[in-house]
């Protein structure tokens, strides 16, 4: 927030902190000459602790227990909601080291200046990102979907610059780690009939049954997704609407509110496994895991490819501005080790999709990679990282490989220029 | 008070009386002076920051230290802040009257019909369990018990009350009202709980014996005493109600507005000024009715 | 004791009492069969067989969020908020007793404290630490934030007993020689001493249950009401249930103890 808020170079917890510095200053000096491939475990000795926060979507503790296990990096993770992510992110840059954040609050959370942007030529595996992060295109060939991809809120000008580059830099905002396509989800026991476009949720038949998503800058998008398939209206950009468009779009809300379409509108993951297992609603806006979720409880659950394609949101790891020496030294090897593969893989296992496919390939097992990613039949059961089952062989993935689901996006998660004018109908939707 | 019939001891004991006297003068300071500093430090320090913040400017990205009166014409401009201000007190009011009518019979039960303290205490106590298991946990559990597969549902289904499950057990104004009244009525009961038991039970005696019915005593002298503590509980319950933004937002499905949620709204895009704004106001219209409340009832000499 | 018969009254009060507690154990009745559902069942109905395995996980590693040390904070936040609520209020409650210069804005102060709602507070409190560039933490910010919620409860309950608190008692006892400190523990403090721990209790509880305040408060690590609540943005299994079910027994076990404390000191004091 501005000169004001950005954060103080922080007086009080410099005794601990700079005395683990200097130690692995140190150590990383000793380390740093000898090793060049792999992970040095470097860090175990120095006891050098990061700390993170996130949703719970990706601060999983598996992650921070095999990064200690690897690097020796102690992960202190705290799981969030969405919105008070992002809240952490800007008032209070003191209390992370590491910021998992979606690239769409990126988009404001960046110009506060309470992240660094990261040198490209330390990262590793940079070249190994999918480029859907770098250029926007999944493909050479695909089509640039609309909203705030990721890659437009990517890349800033210099290592001083606030500024979104318009094209790739040597500086990025935030290394990609998870994203996904999300759709609708339903219940094929109680639809009784096949879905095939984002309109079908406001069918009459589903009054009182369907659900969207209750964060306001995420909700306009399934609602102007049901509304381009409705024929309605035909948006310049989604994810950027004029003033015109969002009154149109949350008119369009009211109406359906008040007729009754919504049983409800859901924040979190969690609400909309519990809305679709209860029977509440037989269908929704939905993530892929959620479905999994769903379905792993015995519910017999779709996650529904559309025509018009999927709304699709990206997250990854930012560098709090704080950050020097030998703790940026290790939030860089960090991040290196993320996208190294291990969680590249256990992500993809998830539902999710990794940044770095090349490596997460690696520590996928064939059958996982075929299921996941290349959408072929199981060929035996299908498990979840913690060992249940997901799915039984023979099973395929709802919506098929990577290239279809990646590169079906019709728009990605955004903020709008005009967010001010779009929170005040949203809360008159809400209110309405 | 106290200070009139202390000073005669302290005249009694001449040796120590001037020392006695000028640290008692300074005692009362000493006394409440880490109430005052917590207060300000959490309290005033806080609010003047968001006050300042309140005029400021933002844009998309940012927020500059200026003053300007737009954040506060925005909120009162719209129809959405009044359309929404108009739900939030209507919630107050119907969850008022609810917690007020409830807790004044639990806590008179309790006061006048449960005869041993012992008693008392443990069935208070069984009231207050609830709330020590977590808010969040309890709101998650609304689902199963009142959704369309829930306990009540399905029991009145089974039971054949209702041909199909009533839908408007949930995610509705009713789970709205519902789930708040669960939530505060012991804020109620306390208060005039307390109030009830120091209440001379002589008096109650007094007026039977004068021949007052069971229903004069209760009008005229029960309840006129239980002010003080219906007050309080009232400050307490429509305050929470004011300011609530989870209760709402899980119980209508996020579909009912309250001020609390549109400043969350605000906040989730970071737009700092004009939730600060809109705090501002919300502020205000609650000490109002707070002052209202303190202007019928005077808690501090009737407490 | 009086031993007048039943009235109609009592019997009408009684089930509306009845009916009361009904409702409160309501939505725990749906927490307590849920959480002994199967190992695949979901946070609602219907029930996928009967097992105590998330009682047993409750224990365990969870995949997101940490229990153990989110409860552990909260505990101690807690306890932390529970004391000094109990000697700041009762030391304002003494102050109370006497008039001073600022006792009424001091006294409007605290009420105020208690009205303003709590997402400003939150929200006031983080950005002023930011400000003066104190890091934000749940011992000290959100402790903090805590004491501007629990205290006015404090101080009002402090402020009733001591309007109703005759000075004669003291009189007596300085009149037999004791000194100002021995009165005031050997006098006031037995006296006072239920609504003290009244005091405790409400504080406490407040605290271990407050989300909005700490909401943006917290710094790094989360209490536990925000640790659930950021649990919920991934799978959330019935180990949130079996918490609650634990938490419902382990509170009812500390208010028996409480208890059965009380009466047996009661009881000792009785004979003595």
């Amino acid at each position: 927030m501005t000169d004001t808020m950005q954060p103080k170079q922080n007086k009080t917890g410099i005794s601990r902190r700079s005395l683990l510095k200097t130690g692995a200053a140190a150590v990383g000096f000793a380390a740093g000459s000898g090793v060049i491939t792999g992970f040095p475990t470097i860090w175990a000795q120095s006891n050098i602790t990061l700390r993170q926060f996130g949703t719970g979507v990706s601060n999983l503790n598996a992650i921070a227990d095999k990064c200690k296990a690897d690097l020796g990096i102690t992960l202190e993770m705290t799981a969030t909601d969405s919105d008070a992510a992002a809240q952490r992110a800007v008032t209070q840059p003191d209390s992370y080291d590491i910021a998992d954040i979606e690239y769409w609050i990126c988009k404001k959370v960046f110009p506060t200046g309470v992240l660094q942007p990261m040198d490209v030529s330390k990262l590793k595996y940079y070249d190994e990102l999918v480029p859907l992060f770098k250029t926007g295109k999944l493909t050479p060939d695909s089509v640039i979907a609309q909203g705030t991809a990721p890659h437009t809120v990517g890349y800033v000008e210099a290592q001083d610059s606030k500024t979104f580059a318009k094209a790739p830099t040597n500086w990025f905002t935030m290394v990609p780690t998870i994203y996904n396509a999300d759709t609708l989800g339903i219940r094929p026991d109680l639809v009784g009939r096949d879905i095939t476009t984002w309109a079908d949720i406001m069918d009459p038949a589903f009054k009182g049954k369907t659900a969207i998503l209750n964060i306001p800058s995420i909700g306009i998008m399934d609602a102007a997704m049901i509304m381009e398939a409705m024929g309605n209206i035909k948006y310049a950009d989604k994810g950027n609407m004029t003033k015109d468009e969002i009154d149109k779009t949350i008119d369009f809300l009211i109406k359906a509110k008040q007729g009754g379409q919504f049983r409800a509108f859901w924040k979190s993951f969690d609400e909309s496994v519990n809305l679709m297992a209860s029977g509440e609603v037989v269908i929704q806006s939905m993530w892929s895991p959620a479905v999994a979720a769903v379905r792993s409880k015995g519910i017999p659950c779709r996650f529904q490819p559309l025509k018009e394609g999927y709304r699709s949101w990206g997250g990854g790891l930012g560098l709090a501005a704080h950050l020097k020496g030998a703790e940026l030294d290790a939030a860089y090897e960090y991040i290196n080790w993320y996208t190294s593969g291990w969680v590249g893989g256990y992500l993809n296992r998830q539902g999710y999709y990794s940044a770095n496919m090349v490596s997460a390939k690696k520590f996928m097992t064939e059958d996982e990679w075929g299921y996941w990613i290349e959408g072929k039949p199981a060929k035996g059961e299908i498990k979840a990282p913690d060992g249940t089952v997901m799915e039984k062989a023979g099973a395929v993935r709802d919506g098929g490989s990577f290239e279809e689901r990646m590169g079906k996006v019709a728009c990605w998660n955004s903020v709008m220029d005009e967010d001010r004018y779009m929170v005040k109908r949203w809360n008159e939707f809400i209110a309405a | 008070m106290t200070v009139a019939l202390e000073r005669p001891t302290i005249a009694a004991s001449p040796t120590g009386r001037r020392r006695r006297f000028s640290l008692g003068a300074v005692t009362p300071y000493l006394q409440s002076a880490p109430l005052a500093l917590i207060l300000g430090a959490f309290l005033l320090l806080p609010i003047i920051m968001i006050v300042v913040v309140s005029f400021w400017d933002y844009d998309f990205a940012a927020m500059y230290p200026d003053f300007l009166t737009t954040n506060y014409s925005d909120v009162l401009g719209s129809w959405v802040t009044w359309k929404t201000y108009l739900n939030t007190i209507k919630f107050a009011a119907i969850v008022w009257a609810l917690t007020l009518f409830i807790g004044f019979w639990v806590a008179y039960f309790l006061a006048f019909h449960i005869r041993t303290t012992a008693m008392q205490m443990v069935l208070f106590l069984v009231c207050t369990v609830p709330f020590l298991t977590s808010n969040i946990i309890r709101m998650i559990s609304w689902i199963p018990v009142l959704g369309r597969n829930g306990l009540i549902n399905s029991t009145l289904v089974h039971m054949g009350l209702v041909p199909k499950p009533i839908e408007w057990l949930l995610y509705s104004e009713f789970a709205v009202v519902l789930a708040m009244v669960h939530l505060y009525t012991l804020f109620m009961v306390t208060p005039i709980f307390n109030t009830l038991m120091r209440i001379d039970r002589s008096l109650v005696e007094a007026a039977r014996d004068a021949g007052a019915s069971g229903w004069q005593v209760l009008w005229n002298v029960i309840i006129p005493l239980a002010k003080p503590g219906m007050a309080i509980g009232t400050i307490f319950v429509v305050t929470l109600v004011m300011a609530d933004f989870s209760t709402v937002q899980v119980m209508s499905g996020g579909q009912s507005a309250s001020v609390a949620l549109m400043m969350k709204n605000q906040m989730s895009l970071l737009q700092y000024p004009a939730a600060a704004a809109n705090a501002v106001v919300l502020l205000v219209l609650v000490l109002l009715m707070v002052a209202g409340i303190l202007r019928i009832v005077d808690i501090r000499r009737e407490l | 004791m009086s031993h007048e018969k039943r009235t109609l009254e009592f019997y009408v009060l009684a089930a509306f009492f009845a009916l009361f507690v009904l409702f409160l154990y309501g939505p725990l009745s749906a927490i307590l069969i849920l959480s002994f559902q199967g190992e695949t069942g979901g946070l609602t109905f219907p029930l996928n067989g009967v097992s105590l395995h998330w009682f047993a996980n409750l224990f365990e590693r969870q995949s997101v969020g940490d229990f153990g040390g989110s409860f552990k904070r909260s505990l101690v936040l807690g306890l932390m908020v529970m004391i000094v609520t109990v000697v700041v209020s009762l030391l304002a409650g003494l102050a109370f007793r006497r008039k001073f210069r600022g006792a009424t804005a001091l006294f409007y102060l605290a009420v105020a404290s208690l009205v303003v709602p709590s997402i400003i507070i939150s929200l006031g409190i983080g950005v002023v630490f930011q400000q003066v560039g104190l890091r934000p933490a749940w011992y000290t910010s959100a402790f903090g934030a805590h004491l501007t919620w629990t205290l006015p409860f404090g101080v009002l309950i402090m402020f009733a007993v001591f309007n109703r608190f005759s000075p004669a008692y003291e009189e007596a006892a300085r009149d037999l020689g004791a000194t100002s400190w021995q009165t005031f523990v050997h006098v006031v403090l037995p006296m006072i001493a239920p609504s003290l721990i009244g005091v405790g209790l409400f504080g406490f509880t407040l605290s271990y249950d407050e989300f909005a305040r700490t909401l943006m408060t917290s710094g790094t690590f989360n209490t536990l009401p925000l640790e659930i609540y950021g649990m919920t943005t991934n799978v959330t299994t019935p180990v949130l249930y079996a918490l609650g079910t634990v938490t419902t027994v382990f509170s009812f076990l500390v208010i028996l103890a409480t208890l059965g404390a009380i009466l047996y000191v009661g009881r000792r004091r009785a004979r003595a």
